[in-house]
């Protein structure tokens, strides 16, 4: 899903690139554009047609539904001089050769702009630059709907193009653990912009305008998407979400911290990464321990009990982990105290302080408040301590 | 003859009161809501043009209440100009366009002097202001006088037909016509040689009055075309019947798509058109590949 998605936005990026106005820009485009797609068999008739045109030119007109041969039998009876038709070179003479499509055009010019990146910066000029190399007029530059953001998005899609062929073809990803396995990605990645770093702050600023914001947004969604199917993750409920967003934060700070960074090869930029992966991977060695725990207090107990516990223990194993587990603790604690008590001794045989600290913070509620919630016997205490967020 | 048959196969899908006009006469082409010869059609819109030269900028701020040069600075953003830039502005006339052009140039090279620029900024850019009728160019030429580019040697101004331009091919950045297209006697022959003259790269923009489907609007629309633009024209300029030919001319005029379609068909692609005002007025752009 995520690959097909990634091709569909490298060759589209122009396509999804599209701001809305208000009006009917884009619906014209779209109607005409069929009618002179290079398809095949338009292909195939255009190197045919020459011969036939040369002998009927002077004699009656073909009856030829297809625009391309109406139109040349116009240009030719305007006598315009016929030109050289090969390859992309395009006269206006009889002979047409394969249409070369502007959408093509446009990448190609791009792909050689980014040549000026370092020098010009994610500008117009750049792109200029690079109209003039790929022998174009850079009037073509104000075709692109959003000009600098076309250069910047397109450099993304680019990147985002080469990791997945990097994935596709590195096999030793898979004796990585997972925390490991993102880690070299993202690394991968963001080493993919260290030959632009002295204009990636220029990029990042395009990135965050408000037309430009849908697009990078998308983007970054897939990137994240991509390096956390790379690194094994196969949840498809709510914790989907919370993983990607997790990861695009990460990414997003180790990003900006490399603007900074003037180490050699980077090195306090991975070294950054790694501590932050390991912050966000901290809960999973907690989990082995919750997981004896609920073994070990259902043994005790029984009947919907254990059914309560389970689901507890998924909810830990899979979702926000120890947070969830507390979460659920605190919903329930509103309902009966007996559950209040059973999570008062889960969360006592952990580290507590920890544990409490932790789900502060990541919850946004006061340690004070966490920590009463947890140990306060009457439902109502802790609904009237203020409710939570 | 045979040109006209694959030319009225494709017109009738599009706009079928132009294809009867075909099949009346074969040679006739509209002049307003009338039916004059081809040939008769440029003499007789020189001959408007020239009656209202020498109030032309004064009606259109009254006619459009100063819009239109918001219009065409909306035409010239479009057009992203840059220093070294080969433009042409047919139909150019008094030269609104231009003077635009000149200056979003002028404000270019003025930042770039502050940061590193390259050699290309150095060639000289070249804006032509080509125009069939005299009279309008050299109101043009007084304009730019008035304006302190009377000496500018990057406006050049050119007295030409623009369904024969005498430009070389693959010599232009970028086209402009703006509210001059309407007034053509071959719309397609105009657009051919833009179609010529571009380079590789190179785009295409057309300004002009065009058809408004919003329905209130569109009876707003006709009403103040139809009742206030002649009775304007007569008390201002003395004229009634060049503006009456203004506004039937409009009507006339292919629509959005349409038009568009003509674009296409001469060889331009990515085109696409945006509406102002709901349509009254639409910029229909195209690049040459």
């Amino acid at each position: 899903m995520y690959r097909t998605a990634a091709k569909r936005l490298l060759i589209d990026s122009f396509r999804t690139s599209k701001t809305r106005l208000p009006t009917t820009l884009l619906t014209p485009a779209i109607i005409i554009a069929p009618r002179f797609s290079t398809s095949a068999a338009n292909q195939s008739l255009n190197f045919h047609s020459p011969n036939q045109h040369n002998s009927t030119q002077p004699g009656a007109p073909k009856t030829a539904t297809e625009s391309p041969s109406e139109s040349s039998s116009y240009s030719s009876a305007s006598s315009s001089s016929s030109g050289t038709a090969e390859g992309e070179t395009y006269s206006s003479s009889n002979l047409r050769p394969p249409r070369t499509e502007y959408k093509d055009e446009q990448a190609r010019i791009l792909h050689a702009s980014l040549r000026h990146v370092t020098r010009l910066g994610w500008t117009e000029a750049a792109m200029m630059a690079g109209a003039r190399e790929v022998g174009l007029s850079p009037s073509i530059v104000g075709s692109f709907p959003r000009k600098e953001a076309a250069l910047v998005e397109y450099f993304i899609d680019d990147c985002l193009q080469r990791l997945i062929d990097i994935i596709d073809s590195q096999e030793d990803l898979k004796n990585l653990i997972p925390s490991e396995r993102i880690s070299k990605l993202v690394k991968i990645r963001l080493e993919m912009q260290a030959l632009y770093i002295s204009r990636w702050a220029q990029a990042l600023c395009i990135q965050v305008l408000p037309m430009n914001i849908p697009t990078s947004f998308k983007q970054r969604a897939m990137l994240v998407d991509e390096i956390w199917h790379a690194a094994g993750d196969v949840t498809g409920d709510i914790d989907w979400y919370v993983k990607r967003t997790v990861l695009g934060g990460i990414y997003s700070t180790t990003e900006v911290y490399m603007l900074t960074d003037n180490s050699p090869d980077f090195r306090d930029t991975w070294a950054f990464l790694d501590a932050r992966l390991r912050d966000a991977f901290d809960l999973k060695k907690t989990m082995q321990e919750v997981q004896y725990l609920a073994e070990a207090v259902t043994a005790g107990m029984g009947g919907p009990m254990q059914g309560l516990v389970k689901r507890w223990y998924e909810t830990a194993r899979h979702g926000l982990g120890l947070e969830g587990l507390v979460l659920e603790l605190i919903g329930q604690s509103l309902r009966s105290a007996n559950l209040v008590v059973l999570g008062q001794s889960m969360y006592q045989s952990l580290d507590g302080l920890e544990c409490t600290r932790s789900c502060s913070d990541k919850l946004g509620l006061s340690i004070d408040f966490v920590a009463h919630a947890i140990c306060l016997p009457p439902a109502d205490q802790v609904w009237n301590s203020g409710g939570f967020v | 003859m045979a040109l006209r048959t694959i030319s009225m196969n494709s017109w009738s899908k599009f706009s079928p009161m132009l294809s009867s006009a075909f099949r009346l006469h074969s040679h006739s082409t509209s002049f307003g809501f009338k039916e004059v010869h081809e040939d008769e059609k440029s003499e007789l819109v020189g001959k408007v043009f020239t009656n209202v030269a020498s109030n032309y900028d004064l009606m259109n701020d009254l006619m459009s209440a100063g819009l239109h040069r918001l219009w065409k600075d909306r035409l010239v953003s479009e057009l992203n100009p840059f220093p070294g830039m080969k433009h042409l502005d047919v139909a150019g006339g008094t030269g609104d366009v231009a003077f635009g052009i000149v200056d979003t140039i002028k404000e270019i090279k003025h930042r770039a002097i502050e940061e590193a620029s390259e050699d290309h900024f150095t060639e000289e850019t070249q804006i032509y202001v080509c125009d069939i009728n005299p009279s309008m160019l050299n109101i043009g030429k007084k304009w730019a006088i008035e304006r302190g580019l009377g000496e500018l040697p990057s406006l050049i101004w050119v007295e030409g037909d623009a369904e024969a331009l005498k430009f070389e091919d693959n010599s232009m950045d970028g086209y402009t016509i703006a509210f001059g297209i309407r007034n053509v006697t071959h719309i397609e022959k105009v657009l051919a040689e833009a179609y010529r003259v571009l380079k590789r790269g190179g785009r295409f923009l057309c300004l002009e009055l065009s058809h408004v489907e919003v329905p209130l609007l569109k009876q707003l629309y006709d009403y103040y075309s139809f009742s206030i633009i002649p009775a304007l024209g007569e008390f201002v300029a003395g004229d009634r019947e060049s503006y009456q030919y203004l506004v039937e001319s409009i009507r006339r005029f292919p629509s959005q798509e349409p038009f568009a379609s003509m674009i296409a068909d001469a060889g331009f692609q990515k085109v696409q058109y945006e509406n102002l005002v709901g349509g009254v007025v639409a910029i229909h752009s195209g690049l040459k590949v």
